[in-house]
């Protein structure tokens, strides 16, 4: 079973050691790479009296894994200066939110529009589909292709999504698997 | 016999010089890496002591002995100060998978008393062995994943 978490359910989780079990920051926000399909890192807040913005990122690279409850890093140099991370981590470029994009299927069917990513929990930033307000209306769940067409405002996905358009995470993790064998047969 | 460390908290430490009560054990702290008892925190708050555990001269049922008061020493750094604190204190501590799930409070630590050895550590109903314990801190205490 695939557990799956929205990226505002990741948002605020804390930045935990496996060696210290202390909590060395919170999420702030996900480095989402539309091209890659995948968080490339993390930004931070600072925890307790502290609170507020962090300097420090967390590369993906360095995540050990994405949890329910935490996001759980080796030791405290996991974190680490932008100017000390990965260049699209610490100066991602601009023009990578999706966040509102239409999701075209490639004969041209409004699926509806990007509202957040969907992570597969136990991963160090794997995205496995997003979350879209449906043009049917309410929430819906769509899986990701591997290689997919992105622009400014607009991403292409292949025609077979219109049958996984799910109503929940649950179904969505059920159907990721279902997608990526149908994808590969055609 | 094992003890553990429900058991231990609140024992009476006494002097085998002066049979004089030196306070009450007030927390544990391990070595998670040696899988050990490192110390043993005597009383609580400003007046909380260390007690290494290569100074504890026997552990028994009812007590634990050292051979003087100068087995007992003020916190010398910021984990024993932490530990002095209780901020390390692990029974009640939030337990964590190494992939980032709860997996609840760690309820009791069982160990050797002559060696300090741990031998398991309980999450409610469920047993897990020390080699699982990959870290803890004030945060939670992180454990190696099932992945079965």
């Amino acid at each position: 079973m695939r557990m799956l978490a929205t990226g505002s359910a990741i948002r605020g989780l804390p930045v935990v050691t496996i060696d210290g079990g202390e909590d060395v920051a919170e999420v702030r926000d996900l480095i989402y790479d539309p091209q890659a399909g995948r968080v490339v890192g993390l930004t931070l807040n600072k925890r307790g009296f502290l609170a507020g913005r962090s300097r420090e990122v967390l590369a993906a690279e360095q995540i050990h894994a994405i949890g329910q409850d935490a996001v759980m890093v080796q030791d405290e140099d996991s974190l680490v200066l932008p100017h000390d991370a990965p260049a699209d981590v610490g100066e991602p470029p601009s023009g990578r939110d999706v966040t509102g994009d239409e999701v075209l299927t490639e004969h041209g069917t409004s699926l509806g529009k990007v509202r957040d990513v969907v992570v597969l929990l136990g991963s160090n930033g794997e995205v496995v589909g997003y979350e879209i307000d449906a043009a049917s209306g309410g929430t819906g769940y769509i899986p990701l292709p591997t290689q997919l067409a992105v622009s400014g405002s607009t991403l292409i996905v292949p025609e077979a999504t219109k049958d996984f358009v799910e109503k929940d995470l649950v179904g969505l993790g059920a159907a990721v698997e279902d997608f990526h064998s149908r994808l590969s047969a055609s | 016999m094992s003890d553990s460390f429900t058991a231990l908290s609140g024992r009476k430490v006494v002097s085998q010089t002066s049979a004089e009560e030196l306070g009450d054990v007030a927390h544990i702290v391990i070595d998670v890496k040696r899988h050990k008892v490192a110390s043993l925190i005597v009383g609580k708050g400003r007046k909380a002591l260390v007690l290494d555990w290569d100074q504890v001269g026997g552990l028994g049922p009812d007590a634990v002995m050292v051979a003087d008061e100068s087995a007992l020493h003020a916190p010398r750094n910021d984990h024993e100060n932490a530990a002095a604190d209780g901020k390390l204190e692990l029974i009640g501590k939030r337990a964590l998978s190494d992939i980032g799930n709860d997996l609840g409070e760690l309820s009791d630590v069982r160990f050797d008393p002559n060696t300090g050895i741990i031998e398991s550590l309980a999450l409610g109903e469920r047993e897990q062995s020390a080699e699982s314990l990959l870290g803890a801190g004030s945060y939670a205490a992180i454990f190696l994943n099932d992945r079965a």
